[in-house]
């Protein structure tokens, strides 16, 4: 499983919801993408992960 | 005709400025807040990137930013594909809500010139996609009417490389993306100085879009209310309409009855004949 670009120990049972709690992420107020579903942070799913799933949490920072 | 009456209108919204900022570079939060108070923008440029998982409860951006005030403008900065870009709009919407989207494809570290085929790769797709797609380009007149047919609300061709601060470096090319364009032209990047906007303004653009300029003065807030003046000037200067402009120099007084004093190497012929002595 890929969380960031970094690899990340997959458990068996692991959902989305545990995934960010495990990363301490509020999911307010940010993006999360698992392959090409994107989610609202306030709407992510508690979905199942799989090993071979790539996951993006993101946020807005300043930029030009 | 007043600035105030004078509404630049985006995909079906109008605002009353034509100044855009970008939020990278400041120092903090507070000074951002200022600046965007004092520059009277109502366009707000964000980027989006990863959180930073090493270091949670980071005070993200969007707190700090009023969202019923500001018409929020994401981009797709740091992608170098088409895909990249795609990919990045649409996190970018699941994280604000915003379907705006100013499309960078850059895959050029050193001057940060856009990818022309993947810019219009990307547009296509994020308007399929339901996004108003705003996209940094290279001043092209034949890629601005192919973005526009593409569906594309704006197009935003840079003035010099991005962060430069080199002023209106594309004055020439920049008039033929003027000439006969269907959609608003949003002078982005490189603009140093409030004249440098007043420039682009002048020259017709519909708007510009200014970060670095500001965010590294000395003064950010001073600087953003003096963008807001440039701005404001050029718009009315161009609306005004220049004057023509001349080979040689054309008096503005009268030529005719000026008084003199009599030239000494020039015969009075007006006067009395004098006699030799």
């Amino acid at each position: 499983m890929q969380v960031n670009g970094q690899p990340h120990p997959h458990r068996p049972g692991l959902t989305l919801h545990a995934l960010l709690r495990e990363l301490d992420v509020r999911p307010e107020r940010v993006a999360v993408a698992v392959n090409d579903d994107f989610y609202p942070g306030a709407r992510v799913p508690d979905r199942p992960l799989e090993p071979r799933d790539t996951i993006e949490i993101v946020r807005i920072i300043g930029g030009g | 005709m007043t600035v105030h009456h004078d509404l630049l209108t985006i995909a079906g919204t109008s605002f009353q400025s034509r100044l855009m900022l970008g939020t990278g570079k400041f120092p903090d939060l507070h000074v951002m807040r200022d600046v965007l108070e004092a520059s009277g923008t109502e366009i707000v440029t964000v980027a989006i990137r990863r959180v930073e998982l090493g270091a949670p409860g980071h005070v993200g951006l969007l707190d700090a930013l009023d969202l019923d005030r500001y018409q929020l403008l994401p981009n797709t900065a740091g992608c170098r594909t088409a895909e990249e870009a795609v990919r990045v709009a649409r996190l970018a919407r699941a994280a604000t809500g915003v379907s705006w989207i100013k499309l960078e494809v850059i895959p050029d570290a050193r001057w940060l010139l856009p990818d022309p085929v993947g810019t219009l790769s990307a547009a296509r797709t994020l308007v399929d996609d339901g996004f108003t797609v705003l996209p940094y380009m290279q001043p092209d007149a034949v890629l601005a009417r192919a973005l526009e047919e593409a569906g594309c609300a704006t197009v935003m061709p840079l003035a010099s490389p991005i962060g430069s601060g080199r002023g209106l470096r594309t004055g020439e090319l920049l008039r033929t993306v003027l000439d006969g364009a269907g959609v608003p032209v949003v002078v982005d990047a490189g603009l140093g100085v409030p004249s440098d906007a007043a420039q682009a303004m002048e020259a017709g653009a519909d708007a510009v879009l200014v970060n670095t300029a500001i965010a590294e003065a000395r003064d950010p807030v001073a600087m953003a209310r003096a963008f807001a003046l440039g701005v404001q000037a050029g718009r009315l200067a161009f609306l005004a309409g220049r004057m023509t402009e001349r080979e040689h120099a054309s008096p503005s007084s009268p030529a005719a009855g000026v008084p003199r004093l009599p030239d000494p190497e020039m015969p009075d012929l007006t006067g009395p004949v004098h006699t030799p002595v």
